[in-house]
Parts: C-alpha cells; structure tokens; sequence
C-alpha cells in the first residue's frame, strides 16, 4: 500500500466501505506515514461537519408560517386570477368594442350628404348669368375714352 | 394519527391533520433541504413551499407509495429548482455581489452556531468547504450523497426516492465520494484551512 492508493480509496475507508482486508493494509499504511495519517485527520474532521449539521431542533413558529403563507398564496391566486381575467378578457373586449364604434363613425361620417331637390333649384335659380364684359363695353370704346 | 388517517383526513381539507403532518415530517424536509441548499432560511422557505404543495396536492397522492418518499421527492425537486434559479440570479451579479453574498453566509453560519460552544472558526471554515464541494458535485450525485449523509437512508429508500434501481444508487454515491475526496485533497494540498 502506497500513499496515491490511500487517497483513492481513503474516503471509503472512513465511511465504512471498504473490505476488511483492504481496510486493515489501510490501517497498516496510516501507523506508518505520518502525511497521509494527517490528511485523514483532517477529512474525517470535515465529513463530521454533515453530522453537526443535522438538525435535532424543531422550529416552533413553522406550521404558523406555513399556514400565513398558505392563505397569503391563496389570495395572491385569486387577485392573479382577477388580474389575468382582466388583462386578458376585459380588455381586449373593451378595445373591440372601441374598434367597432370607431369603424361606424367613420363610416357614418364618410358617407355624402344626402341631395336636397328644393335648395337645388333655388341655386339654379339663384345664378348670376356669366357678365361678358366686351359686349356691354368694347375694347375700342374703353381706349378712345 | 396515523399516516394512512393523515392522508385521508387531509383529502378532505382537515387542518388538524395538516397540523398533524407539518409536525411529524418537519425535520425531515428541513434537514434534506438543507443538505441541498446549504443554508438555514433558505432550506426553512422551501420545507414551507413542499408542505404547501403536499396540502395542495394531496388528493394526487397514491396509497401504494410512502408518504416520505413522496415528501423526500418534493423536497428534492423543490430544492434543486430554487439552486437553478440562485444560479440564474448570481449569473447576473456583480462581482461585488457575490463576495458580499459569501461575506454574509459566513457570517450567517457563524450567528447560528455561535451558541455551541465546541463550533469554532475552523468548523466554520471546514463547513463552507464541504458546501462548495457537495454543491459542485453533478445533481444526481448530490441528491444521493444529501439524502445518504443527511437523511442517513439506505441504498434501497434511496433508489425509491429517486425512482433508480439500488445499483445505479450505489454506483452514484461512490462517484460522489470519489469526487468530494478529490476536491478535499486539493484544497488540503493548497492548504485551505
């Protein structure tokens, strides 16, 4: 057993998994190097770090928090829902309406007024005859005066 | 109550019997959310999301599975989508951010256990590189080696928690200790400590 084989296999070895003849050469090689002794030391010290850290304490305020936040999840669904129904029902609805509102005025607005007969034959009536102003006043009678 | 009366009483909405779940399985999804995240609060959050998703979900549950098993999935699941998403987030942090994020979980770990007196700088020290190696460890790696050294289960609870077979369990968590020893070897060559 040399010191590369020990710090392949060395994290088996402390976690129980290794077979017995292979864990006693370990054993064996750990008494007589001092290094890899060492470098065992301080991995069993940082794989004990998961055992400290389990938790053995039961946090008393936990169901209230998970029963706040149940009931806060529930009414942030519902206004998610009001929102979404809003958001994609009422408005597009809303602008619809709008659309079809604006198309018919501007139709209705485009559309010609309708003809009038009787103010028509007013106009016609109304006509000022075109004014031929060389038969009422010749060119040579304006330069002779 | 037993596990079987939870479950049907929860079926029909009992609070009681919420109650009843909430504190017979507390510490064990707290301690494998913390196995997979590393850090009290967060690991406190999403042990209250997983109990909120069993509440909601209940009537989904088949009798022919464990109620742990089921916790344990949740749990799991629900932890590595909150790890996704710190990854997503620290991606778009500044490098001052991430020091100060560093800074503030050693002072965390510090806070928490400065009560014991046996927990000293270098347990500290030895905690924050035993995370950084089990969280560099692949998924399935880190689930196996979580629910083995935190959860203390057996190959076989672990293979149902992650729906694989005992060998495929087996040859995971050795992988997964392979490469925590090589990470650990590194640093004690470059004297971490």
């Amino acid at each position: 057993m040399n010191c590369k084989t020990l710090h392949k296999e060395l994290i088996f070895f402390l976690e129980g998994d290794l077979p017995l003849e292979k864990r006693e050469q370990l054993e064996a090689h750990l008494n007589e190097c001092p290094d890899c002794a060492a470098f065992a030391a301080d991995i069993k010290k940082t794989l004990q770090v998961t055992e400290n850290e389990k938790s053995t304490e039961v946090n008393p305020f936990f169901y209230t928090r998970v029963k706040a936040k149940l009931e806060n999840n529930e009414t942030q669904h519902i206004a998610a829902f009001e929102n979404v129904f809003l958001r994609k029902v009422l408005q597009p609805v809303l602008f619809s309406i709008l659309l079809i509102i604006g198309v018919y005025s501007g139709i209705k607005i485009g559309q010609p007024a309708p003809v009038n007969v009787f103010s028509s034959t007013q106009f016609d009536q109304e006509t000022v005859p075109y004014l031929n102003e060389m038969e009422t006043e010749s060119i040579e009678t304006f330069l002779m005066e | 109550m037993s596990e079987a009366e939870i479950i049907e009483q929860l079926k029909s909405g009992s609070e009681p019997a919420f109650k009843q779940l909430v504190e017979n399985y507390q510490k064990l999804v707290v301690n494998t959310c913390f196995g997979m995240v590393h850090n009290k609060h967060d690991a406190e959050d999403i042990a209250q999301d997983v109990f909120i998703e069993v509440y909601r979900s209940v009537r989904k549950f088949r009798a022919d599975a464990k109620l742990s098993t089921w916790l344990y999935r949740i749990a799991v699941n629900r932890s590595l989508n909150f790890i996704r998403d710190n990854k997503k987030r620290k991606w778009f942090q500044s490098f001052e951010d991430s020091v100060e994020t560093k800074t503030k979980a050693l002072q965390n770990l510090a806070a928490t256990k400065s009560d014991q007196p046996g927990f000293q700088l270098e347990n500290q020290q030895r905690a924050v590189l035993l995370h950084e190696a089990i969280s560099a460890l692949p998924k399935n790696q880190k689930v196996a080696f979580t629910l083995s050294k935190y959860e203390d289960l057996s190959y076989s609870e672990i293979a149902e928690v992650m729906d694989l077979s005992v060998s495929s369990v087996e040859s995971l968590l050795h992988r997964a200790k392979k490469n925590l020893q090589k990470k650990l070897y590194r640093c004690y060559k470059k004297k971490c400590l």
